[in-house]
C-alpha cells in the first residue's frame, strides 16, 4: 500500500514529496513510520497491541501496523485489514503480524501471521484472492497455506 | 518397552482430548469453500471439505487425517474468535461512460447506497481502487485507473463523504474480474471498486 501511495505521490503529489523534503526531519519522520496494515473492528473485554517494548490497550478505530503483535486475556479482538481480510482471536491467545504487502501492480502480495497460541478465525481478503500462495499462517506446530477461505485455529502454545 | 508402551499411551491419550492444535475449514460467507494445507517437517495435510479438522499433535508430528467437527465443538472452542469477526466488507462496481471519466447512470444510481453502507461500519475506511481491462501499456493502465479513481473520489467527497476515510489506489490491469489474456478490450474488466470495510 505504500508502494501505492509512492505511485501516487510520484504521479499526483509531487509538490507537496518536495515540501516535505524542504521540511526535512519532519518528512524523514513521516518516512519511517510502520505501515499501518488494518484497523481494531470489534473489542470484547479487552485486547492489547505490543509495539515497540510498549503495551497498549486496543480500542475500535485503532490501527494496527506491521510486526505488532496483538494478545489478549480475558477478551477477544476482531481487526479488518486493508485488502479487506479479517482475522479475529478469542481469549488468551497471541498473534503476530510480520508481513502484509498489497501492492498488486508492483507484483507485490503478501500476509505472514504468526499465531503464538490462542484461538482465531481467518476470513481472507483480495491478497488470497490474487496470489493463493501469498497468505500463510505460521504456528509453533505448522504451517497453513491458505488458498482463499475462511478457517478456524487453535494452537495451545507454550 | 513398557516404558515406551506407557509413553506412547499417554501420547494416545493426550491426542483424544479435545483441544491442542487444531484447523478447521470453514465454508466462506457468500457459500464458497477454498482449501487449507497444514504442514510441518513430519507430513502435510489438505482440508478442503469444510467442517472438517485437521489435528497436530506436535511440531515433529505429521498433521491427521481430516475428520468431522460438530458445530457443538466449534463453537464452544471458536465462539468468542467468531462472534468477534468484523463485519464483512462490502465493495461496490462502478462503471464508466466509455472513453470517459463519467459515471454511467446505474453506477450514479449507486452512490448514495455507498454512502449509507459507510454508516453501518465502526471506524469505516473507503478504498476507491481503479481497474483497467489488458488493452495497452501497464504503465499506462495503472496510470488511467487512478485518474478513474480519483474521479470517484471526487464524487463521494460531492456527496458528503469524510476525505479523511478515502484512500485511492490503482490496480491496473493486474487485477481483473472477468480473466483475459494481454490486449483484450472487456468493459467489465474497466471499472472503479469502492470497498467500504
Amino acid at each position: 500500500m505504500r508502494a501505492l501511495r509512492s505511485i501516487i505521490a510520484a504521479t499526483r503529489v509531487a509538490p507537496v514529496a518536495l515540501l516535505a523534503l524542504l521540511v526535512g526531519t519532519a518528512g524523514a519522520a513521516a518516512q519511517t513510520l510502520p505501515e499501518q496494515v488494518a484497523l481494531v473492528k470489534v473489542v470484547d473485554g479487552q485486547a492489547f497491541a505490543l509495539r515497540a517494548d510498549e503495551r497498549s490497550e486496543l480500542g475500535i478505530g485503532e490501527p494496527i501496523f506491521i510486526e505488532d503483535v496483538v494478545e489478549t486475556e480475558a477478551g477477544s479482538v476482531g481487526l479488518t485489514f486493508k485488502d479487506g481480510s479479517r482475522i479475529s482471536i478469542g481469549p488468551n491467545s497471541r498473534v503476530q503480524f510480520s508481513d502484509f504487502a498489497f501492492a498488486p501492480t508492483e507484483g507485490r502480495l503478501s500476509f505472514i501471521i504468526d499465531f503464538f497460541r490462542g484461538t482465531l478465525l481467518y476470513v481472507s481478503g483480495v491478497i488470497a484472492k490474487l496470489s493463493p500462495d501469498a497468505v500463510k499462517v505460521r504456528t509453533p506446530v505448522a504451517t497453513v497455506a491458505v488458498r482463499g477461505t475462511r478457517f478456524l485455529a487453535e494452537v495451545e502454545g507454550d | 518397552m513398557l516404558r515406551f508402551l506407557l509413553t506412547s499411551l499417554l501420547l494416545l491419550s493426550l491426542a483424544a482430548c479435545a483441544g491442542g492444535n487444531r484447523f478447521v475449514l470453514l465454508e466462506e460467507e457468500d457459500g464458497s469453500v477454498g482449501a487449507i494445507t497444514v504442514a510441518n517437517d513430519a507430513g502435510a495435510q489438505t482440508v478442503d471439505q469444510p467442517g472438517t479438522v485437521t489435528q497436530v499433535a506436535s511440531a515433529t508430528a505429521a498433521p491427521s487425517a481430516p475428520e468431522e467437527i460438530s458445530q457443538e465443538e466449534i463453537d464452544k472452542t471458536w465462539g468468542a474468535s467468531l462472534q468477534a469477526s468484523p463485519l464483512k466488507p462490502r465493495s461496490f462496481l462502478l462503471y464508466f461512460i466509455t472513453g470517459t471519466d463519467i459515471l454511467t447512470q446505474a453506477s450514479r444510481q449507486q452512490l448514495p447506497e455507498i454512502l449509507a453502507s459507510i454508516r453501518e461500519y465502526p471506524a469505516p475506511e473507503v478504498t476507491v481502487t481503479g481497474h483497467t481491462d489488458t488493452t495497452g501499456s501497464a504503465a499506462r493502465n495503472a496510470r488511467l485507473a487512478l485518474d478513474r479513481a480519483e474521479a470517484v473520489r471526487g464524487l463521494l467527497i460531492d456527496a458528503g463523504l469524510d476525505p479523511a476515510l478515502i484512500e485511492v489506489t490503482s490496480h491496473g490491469e493486474d487485477n481483473l474480474l472477468v480473466q483475459t489474456p494481454d490486449d483484450v478490450d472487456e468493459p467489465r474488466n474497466r471499472r472503479v471498486e469502492v470497498q467500504v470495510r
